[in-house]
C-alpha cells in the first residue's frame, strides 16, 4: 500500500495536471478564429458580446498622473459607448494593468494580457512601447502608442494617435517666431533627456534651426536629473532667447525657477509630457510657471473645444476628487479612434486581430471631434498621423493647468518635414 | 564671467545642502564606525512628518516636528537594530541599514501615493539679486544653517562631555569604556544628532531652488549624492564634511557648463577617486596606523 503522503502527493499531482489541461484548452479555444453574433469573423478578445481591449499604463510611476487621467478617459469612453448598445452588438471591456513605467514589469503584464485582448487602447511609455515592440509584432495586438516618438513609425503594430515630438517641437518654435520671442538668427537652448523620447523633440528643434539659421545649443540630461539651474545659468551667458525642453515635468519646474530667479525671462516651450499641474503647480512652483508653453495634438483640459467640454463634464461627474491633467480628454479620445477602426473592421465583417489591423492601416481620415488637433491619416506607414498642434500656456488658474491659446495649426516647416520612416514622395 | 560667478554661487549653494547632508554620515560613522545607508530614508521621515503638518500649524513649527520626528526614528533605528548587535562587524550594520533603508523608503513613498508636496520654505523660490548674479535664498540660508551647525559641532566635539565621549569611544572604544564612558549612550546621541541633522537637510532640498520638485524619489536619490562629499573628505571628519560638500557642489557646477553635463555626473567620483589615491582616508580624515 502507498503510504498517504504519496498518495496526497499523487493526488496533488493530478489535479494540477487536469488543471493545467483545462487552462490550456481554454487558451487555445480563445485563438480559434469563430463567427459569431451577426457573422462576424473573430478570434482573440472579441467574443459573441463583448470585445476586450488591454490598457497597459502607468499609475504608479514617474508618469502616474498622467496614466491615471488617461485611462480615466479611456474609462469614460467605454461607459458611453457601452451605455449606447456598444459596437458591433458588443460591450466593450477592458483589462488595465499597471507596469510603472518599468519595461520588464510590462513584459509580465504583457504575458498576462495578451491571450485575452483584441489590442492596447492605451499601452503607455517609450521604454514600455520599446521592450514590447517585437511581441506586439509577432502577436499581431495592433496597440494605440502613447509614446509620440516617430522613431517607432516603422513599427505596423504601433499607431500613435496624434502629432509626434519632433512636429510639436516645430510647431512650437513657428509659434514663437510668429509672435515675435524669437527671430532668425537667434540662439536658442534646448534641454532633452537622452533616449527616444528627448532625441526624437530635438530632431524637431534641429530641423526648425537649421531652416532659420538657429544657433541651436542642444544639452542632454537623464530622466533622473533635477537641477537645471547650471544650464539655465550656461544659456544666460549664451544669450539665449527662448529655451526649448524634452524633459521631466520636474525637470521643468527647476528651468522656470531658474528662468526667473536669474532675470532671464524667456519663452519656454515644451513637449507634451513636460507639464504635469500635480508638479508644475505645486507649490512655489505656480509662481513661475507663467513662462511656460506646451505644443501638443491633444486638448488641454479646459478647452473649449465643444466635445472637451463634454468630457469634463462626465468625469467630473465619475470622478470628483481625480485630478484633472490633459490626459482625460486624450484617453477619451483614444477611445474614438478605436471605436471606428471597430466599426470599420466590423462592417468589412472581420474582427480578428488582423482584421482590426488591416482596417487601422487603411483609415485615412479618423476624427476625434478636435480632441486632436487634426484628422488621422494612419495609412502612411511612417509618417506621423496628424501634423497639427494647439498651443497651450501654463496658467494656474485654468482646471488642469493649461490655457489653449491658439487653435490647431500645421506650421509650413512641419509640412516638410520628412520624419525617419517616412517614405520620401 | 558672470556666468563663472554665478556657477560658482550656485555650486557654493548646493555644498552647502550636501555638507548637511554629509555630516550626518559623518556623525555616526565617527561614534560608531558604521555607514548609515539608512540616512536617505531619515531625510525622508522629516519631509514627511512637515509635508503632514504644515498645512495645520505652519513653517516653523512643522519643522520643528520633522527634525524631531527624523531624529526619533533614527534613535528607534539605533535602540531596535543597531545596539542589539552589538558584537557585530560595522559593515554587517551597514548592510543592515540598507534594508532599514529600502523598508522605510517605499512606506514613504506608498503614503504619498500621487502627491508630490513642497514643505512651504518661506524662502523658496525668493532668490535676492546682486547686480548679475544671483543668489538662490534657499542655498543661502543653508549656508548659514549649515555653517552654525558645524561651528556647534566642532565646539562640541572639542570641548563637550559627550564630544569628548564620543572621540574617546572612536580613537580607543576599549580604553573609552574603562575609563567609565557610556557606549550606548554615545551611540544613540550620535544617531538622534544624525536623524535631527537629515530633518534639517529636508527642508532645504524639497525646493524649487534645489531639486526643482516637492518630496519624491528624487529627495532620496539627492541625500545618496552626498555620499561622495562624505568620503571625499574623510568618513570622520566633520571639517571634512563641510569641505566635501563644497568640493562636490562647485565639481559639479563647473563642470557641467565648461565640460559637459554628462560628465559632471562622473566629474564628482574623479574627484573622489583622485583624492583617495592620494590621501585613502580622505582630506580630512584620521589616517589609519597599523603596526605591521
Amino acid at each position: 500500500m502507498m503510504p498517504r503522503r504519496a498518495t496526497r502527493r499523487v493526488a496533488a499531482s493530478a489535479v494540477a495536471l487536469v488543471a493545467a489541461l483545462i487552462l490550456a484548452g481554454c487558451s487555445s479555444k480563445a485563438a480559434e478564429t469563430g463567427v459569431g453574433g451577426g457573422q462576424v469573423k473573430s478570434d482573440v478578445g472579441v467574443s459573441a458580446d463583448t470585445i476586450t481591449l488591454g490598457v497597459l499604463t502607468d499609475t504608479s510611476g514617474p508618469f502616474r498622473n498622467l496614466g491615471t487621467g488617461i485611462t480615466q478617459g479611456n474609462e469614460l469612453w467605454v461607459d458611453q459607448v457601452n451605455s449606447a448598445g456598444g459596437i458591433c452588438g458588443r460591450q466593450i471591456k477592458l483589462d488595465i494593468a499597471d507596469s510603472g513605467y518599468k519595461a520588464d514589469v510590462a513584459t509580465t503584464q504583457y504575458r498576462q494580457q495578451q491571450p485575452t485582448i483584441l489590442g492596447y487602447l492605451q499601452l503607455l511609455g517609450s521604454p514600455i512601447n520599446a521592450a514590447l515592440r517585437g511581441n506586439l509584432e509577432t502577436d499581431k495586438v495592433t496597440s494605440l502608442a502613447l509614446s509620440w516618438s516617430s522613431f517607432i513609425l516603422d513599427n505596423p503594430y504601433q499607431i500613435i494617435p496624434g502629432t509626434t515630438y519632433d512636429l510639436e517641437m516645430i510647431n512650437g518654435l513657428a509659434h514663437l517666431q510668429e509672435q515675435g520671442m524669437i527671430a532668425d538668427g537667434d540662439t536658442v537652448g534646448h534641454i532633452y533627456i537622452g533616449g527616444e523620447y528627448g532625441e526624437n523633440g530635438l530632431r524637431g528643434s534641429q530641423y526648425y534651426a537649421q531652416q532659420h539659421g538657429l544657433n541651436l545649443q542642444g544639452v542632454k540630461v537623464a530622466s533622473t536629473d533635477t537641477d537645471m539651474a547650471g544650464i539655465v545659468t550656461g544659456f544666460r551667458g549664451a544669450g539665449v532667447k527662448a529655451i526649448l525642453l524634452t524633459t521631466t515635468p520636474a525637470q521643468t519646474a527647476s528651468v522656470l525657477n531658474a528662468n526667473a530667479a536669474l532675470g532671464l525671462n524667456v519663452p519656454v516651450m515644451g513637449n507634451n509630457p513636460v507639464f504635469d499641474p500635480a508638479t508644475n503647480l505645486a507649490g512655489p512652483a505656480a509662481a513661475t510657471v507663467d513662462k511656460l508653453f506646451v505644443a501638443a495634438s491633444s486638448v488641454p483640459y479646459s478647452s473649449d473645444v465643444p466635445q472637451a467640454q463634454e468630457v469634463r463634464k462626465a468625469f467630473e461627474a465619475k470622478y470628483p476628487d481625480a485630478q484633472k491633467n490633459a490626459g482625460v480628454p486624450y484617453g477619451y479620445a483614444g477611445g474614438v479612434v478605436w471605436q471606428q477602426i471597430l466599426e470599420k473592421a466590423c462592417q468589412a465583417g472581420d474582427m480578428t486581430r488582423q482584421g482590426v489591423h488591416d482596417a487601422f492601416i487603411q483609415s485615412s481620415s479618423i476624427t476625434t471631434d478636435d480632441l486632436v488637433a487634426s484628422k488621422l491619416d494612419f495609412s502612411n506607414a511612417g509618417s506621423p498621423p496628424s501634423r497639427s498642434v494647439y498651443i497651450a500656456q501654463a496658467d494656474p488658474s485654468q482646471p488642469g493647468g493649461l490655457r489653449q491659446v491658439r487653435p490647431p495649426f500645421t506650421a509650413p516647416e512641419a509640412q516638410s518635414y520628412v520624419a525617419p520612416h517616412q517614405k520620401q514622395q | 564671467m558672470t556666468t563663472f560667478v554665478q556657477l560658482v554661487v550656485n555650486g557654493l549653494g548646493k555644498g552647502a545642502v550636501f555638507a548637511l547632508l554629509a555630516l550626518g554620515f559623518v556623525v555616526i560613522f565617527k561614534a560608531t564606525g558604521v555607514i548609515n545607508f539608512a540616512h536617505g530614508s531619515l531625510v525622508l521621515i522629516g519631509g514627511y512628518l512637515v509635508a503632514i503638518s504644515v498645512g495645520a500649524l505652519g513653517f516653523p513649527a512643522a519643522t520643528a516636528i520633522g527634525i524631531a520626528g527624523a531624529g526619533l526614528a533614527a534613535l528607534l533605528i539605533e535602540r531596535l537594530l543597531v545596539s542589539r548587535s552589538r558584537l557585530a562587524d560595522p559593515n554587517s550594520l551597514a548592510l543592515l541599514t540598507i534594508g532599514v533603508d529600502v523598508v522605510v523608503a517605499e512606506d514613504i513613498f506608498r503614503r504619498l501615493g500621487t502627491t508630490v508636496p513642497y514643505l512651504g520654505a518661506p524662502w523658496d523660490a525668493h532668490p535676492v539679486r546682486l547686480g548679475n548674479i544671483t543668489l538662490f535664498s534657499t542655498q543661502l540660508v543653508a549656508l548659514v544653517v549649515g555653517l552654525v551647525l558645524i561651528t556647534a559641532f566642532f565646539l562640541a566635539f572639542r570641548f563637550s562631555d559627550w564630544g569628548i565621549a564620543m572621540r574617546a569611544q572612536a580613537e580607543n572604544p576599549e580604553a573609552a569604556a574603562l575609563m567609565g564612558i557610556r557606549r550606548s549612550r554615545v551611540t544613540a546621541t550620535a544617531w538622534l544628532v544624525a536623524g535631527m541633522l537629515a530633518g534639517v537637510a529636508v527642508v532645504f532640498i524639497v525646493t524649487q531652488d534645489f531639486s526643482g520638485i516637492g518630496l519624491s524619489r528624487t529627495t532620496h536619490a539627492i541625500a545618496f549624492a552626498a555620499f561622495p562629499a562624505a568620503i571625499l573628505g574623510g568618513l570622520d571628519s566633520t571639517a571634512g564634511a563641510v569641505v566635501g560638500g563644497l568640493v562636490v557642489g562647485l565639481v559639479d557646477a563647473l563642470s557641467a557648463q565648461y565640460v559637459s553635463f554628462d560628465f559632471a555626473k562622473v566629474a564628482v567620483f574623479l574627484a573622489m577617486l583622485v583624492v583617495l589615491v592620494a590621501r585613502p582616508s580622505g582630506l580630512f580624515g584620521t589616517r589609519e596606523v597599523t603596526r605591521v
